[in-house]
């Protein structure tokens, strides 16, 4: 089995050099040396592809943000980078007009990601510069954080797709899925949960048959993929209640209590620069992923990824609880690996020492980084206010006291607690509970408000405007239902070797998952119908006769049957969808060829959790022949959700 | 809308007139009763913030302060009587009212007031 599980699946590093070839050839379309002018929001997604000292080979001879007010460029050409919104081709319009009222002369270049729009054009038009602007549009759109994670690194499409029914993002994420099915063939099949999942995939099939219609020869049109079996995809409103829940892994927490943008996590100086090998590694971090509005004191930018960080491959996934320990062995097992030296007694083994030195460093390095960064963790989660709001989740899911647990919510926001602390616990409960009274409901409102501000007024319409927060009795959910179909509550999890996905969450198991799972691991979720003492790896075993030490083979796709009934009680239209090969009446297809290992692409429309990840890996883990590829708008949490649905800071004001 | 107009005043007139529009288009809905009336709270506090630093001749700054935190400020300032004003006027809670007040003297290191809690 080794080479199987080491087997990464479809390999996705093409994806990456198709953006950085994409942005080269924009930058060498245009001659000489160029001011490059760089939407913010770019900076972080561009950060993930590129170097600074690339832009440099290509003629990049200064680099500004996109922002209001004039711009000084020294060379001939500049280059705007930018979303194809409107407020930044206002912004472009008065650079250009105050250059010519000053008459000084430039050559403009306007490249769109992911595309060039009408409106954009027309918006130039308006403003009387579009005849100054070569515009042309730069692909960008997945991004690999990871090996086995795609993102397209938009953030806001919640709030875009579920809040303002804007579906540019939909049609970003169509583009994106079409270029990766030229990539690796047509999904066989697409399945999918919830309203926005139906749309996106109706779009999939419009684009298909339009691309038919042009090219009806196009392998990758017509052939359905010999390497990927099908396509899943899960919409954020489908399932709000695990990004409200607090994320328990290594990553999540990470993610929860510090923050990590666009991959990157914001960490003490201190912990990054030993030595001169450190030095040299942090000159290298690409400046484009910082924020440009973060003060650049003692915190430094630092890049979390498997791929350059070994310590970090082993810890991301684990439940929190066990990070500690691991960490202790790792150092130990350094410390020996250190000692090895003393036993180099010839020239050979001694070479070979100082062969795997670099190695040691390197993982030196990173012990020393996650050492420090569980070290400022660790207190943040001892805190009464995070272990109250533990319990207030746990006791929510279970449907344990409901009463208690609001009157819970309401003495944490008389502590003060944060704002998206009560917000999070107090949407959960509405939706866990179907609502909340309506006089409970106006005096908790009035409680935030006067707490944590009237400006908040807004992100509360909002909420209430999602169905995150109603008036009982609310849009129901039937959790108790879901509760037991799709054991949501696991009881005995073990974090140290876990059985079940609900490690991530010390209990829950995350609802969009279990989706998933209905699809590519049935055996697990069944075993949950027939009664606690079947666990899911049981289940699985007496499938393949229970041989010790090997896993079962995954089986092949059937879509929703035998969950038919339960998925239908989790809000929003159920997908599936064949997709045929083109001239084949029969459309019989081989899904899950024997002895082949094959790869599910799950997409995330409205982004997805760390711990929904580290759920998904572990299920590649469960059974030989499927890998999850997961896809998503962007990666988010529950305090960031929130965060986009509030409409911004208030001017300061004063008398 | 209005709301939005009122995040981007840029002085405190501008900004209680702003809200005090988005309270009377709230209260043009039956169904936005509640939101009317938070409006019409968070203009008295614009308007009470604005004497408060009147009266601290500008050295204490009041204004953009939440319910808590003008009463926070208040205790902190040594100003208990315009605490226990906001604490009437604006009907909170006995329990959230002594958490912020127990916050709040610790902070100004009063140790006789926290004798006297």
């Amino acid at each position: 089995e080794p080479q199987e599980s080491s087997d990464p699946g479809v390999d996705v590093g093409v994806l990456k050099e198709l953006a950085r070839t994409g942005l080269v050839e924009a930058l060498n379309a245009v001659p000489g040396a160029k001011t490059l002018v760089l939407d913010p929001t770019l900076a972080g997604p561009l950060g993930l592809i590129t170097e600074v000292s690339l832009l440099k080979q290509h003629g990049i001879d200064k680099m500004f943000w996109l922002e209001p007010g004039a711009l000084s460029a020294s060379t001939q050409n500049v280059v705007y980078l930018c979303r194809p919104q409107i407020r930044w081709m206002k912004i472009i319009a008065e650079q250009i007009k105050h250059h010519t009222s000053l008459s000084e002369r430039h050559t403009y270049n306007l490249l769109l990601v992911p595309r060039r729009t009408v409106l954009c054009d027309r918006i130039l038009e308006e403003e009387g510069v579009f005849g100054d602007l070569h515009i042309s549009a730069l692909k960008l759109e997945f991004i690999p954080l990871e090996e086995d994670v795609l993102s397209l690194e938009l953030e806001g499409t919640y709030k875009e797709i579920f809040l303002d029914d804007d579906h540019t993002s939909l049609y970003y994420s169509a583009q994106a899925l079409m270029t990766i099915q030229q990539a690796f063939g047509l999904f066989p099949r697409i399945l999918g949960k919830g309203t926005a999942s139906a749309r996106l995939c109706s779009l999939l099939q419009r684009m298909r048959t339009a691309g038919l219609a042009e090219d009806p020869t196009s392998p990758a049109l017509s052939l359905p993929s010999t390497v990927v079996d099908s396509l899943v995809i899960i919409d954020r409103a489908t399932d709000m209640i695990t990004p409200l829940c607090t994320q328990l892994t290594y990553q999540g927490l990470i993610d929860e209590l510090i923050g990590i943008k666009n991959s990157y996590v914001e960490v003490d100086a201190s912990l990054l620069s030993t030595g001169p090998q450190a030095a040299s590694q942090s000159a290298t971090t690409p400046s484009l992923g910082a924020n440009p509005t973060a003060p650049q004191q003692k915190k430094k930018k630092h890049l979390l990824a498997a791929s350059s960080d070994p310590v970090f491959s082993q810890l991301r996934d684990l439940n929190f609880a066990i990070v500690g320990s691991n960490l202790n062995r790792l150092a130990k097992r350094l410390n020996e690996d250190y000692e090895g030296r003393h036993k180099a007694q010839t020239v050979e083994q001694l070479r070979d020492f100082v062969g795997r030195l670099g190695g040691l460093q390197t993982e030196h390095q990173a012990l020393r980084l996650h050492t420090g960064l569980s070290e400022q963790i660790v207190p943040m989660t001892q805190t009464e206010v995070f272990n109250k709001s533990l319990e207030i989740q746990q006791n929510l899911i279970a449907g344990y006291d409901v009463n208690a647990q609001f009157l819970a919510i309401e003495d944490l926001i008389n502590r003060s607690a944060p704002l998206h602390v009560a917000l999070r616990l107090l949407c959960l409960f509405s939706i866990t509970v179907g609502g909340i009274k309506a006089k409970a409901l106006e005096s908790m409102k009035r409680e935030i408000l006067q707490s944590y501000g009237y400006e908040h007024l807004t992100l509360l319409l909002h909420l209430e405007k999602l169905g995150l927060l109603c008036k009982a009795p609310g849009p129901h959910v039937s959790l108790p239902a879901l509760r037991k179909h799709l054991r949501l509550l696991v009881d005995d999890v073990s974090e140290q070797t876990p059985t079940d996905i609900a490690y991530v969450y010390s209990g829950y198991a995350p609802l969009s998952i279990r989706l998933i799972q209905c699809v590519t691991m049935k055996p697990a979720v069944v075993a949950a119908e027939m009664g606690e003492k079947a666990l899911a790896p049981a289940g699985l075993e007496s499938k393949e006769g229970k041989i010790p030490g090997v896993l079962p083979r995954a089986h092949a796709i059937v879509g929703w049957k035998g969950f038919e009934e339960i998925v239908r009680q989790v809000p929003g239209d159920t997908v599936d969808v064949v997709q045929k090969p083109e001239g084949d009446g029969t459309g019989k297809v081989d899904l899950l060829p024997k002895g082949h290992s094959t790869t599910t692409v799950v997409f995330f429309l409205g982004g997805c959790t760390y711990t929904e990840i580290a759920a998904l890996r572990w299920m590649s883990r469960q059974a030989r022949g499927r890998r999850y590829l997961i896809c998503t708008t962007s990666i988010v949490n529950g305090s960031t959700l929130i965060d986009s649905l509030s409409a911004g800071a208030w001017k300061h004001i004063s008398a | 809308l209005k709301l939005e107009e009122a995040a981007e005043a840029n002085d405190v007139v501008d900004r209680t007139a702003a809200i005090r529009a988005a309270g009377k288009s709230f209260s043009e809905d039956k169904d936005r009763g509640f939101e009317a009336r938070m409006m019409d709270e968070h203009s008295k506090l614009l308007i009470l913030q604005q004497a408060f630093e009147k009266d601290a001749d500008g050295r204490v700054e009041f204004i953009g302060l939440s319910i808590n935190d003008t009463i926070y400020k208040c205790i902190t300032t040594g100003q208990s009587k315009k605490a226990e004003k906001v604490r009437s006027d604006w009907r909170v809670p006995d329990k959230r009212f002594w958490y912020i007040k127990l916050h709040a003297l610790t902070e100004a290191r009063d140790w006789e007031g926290l004798d006297a809690f």
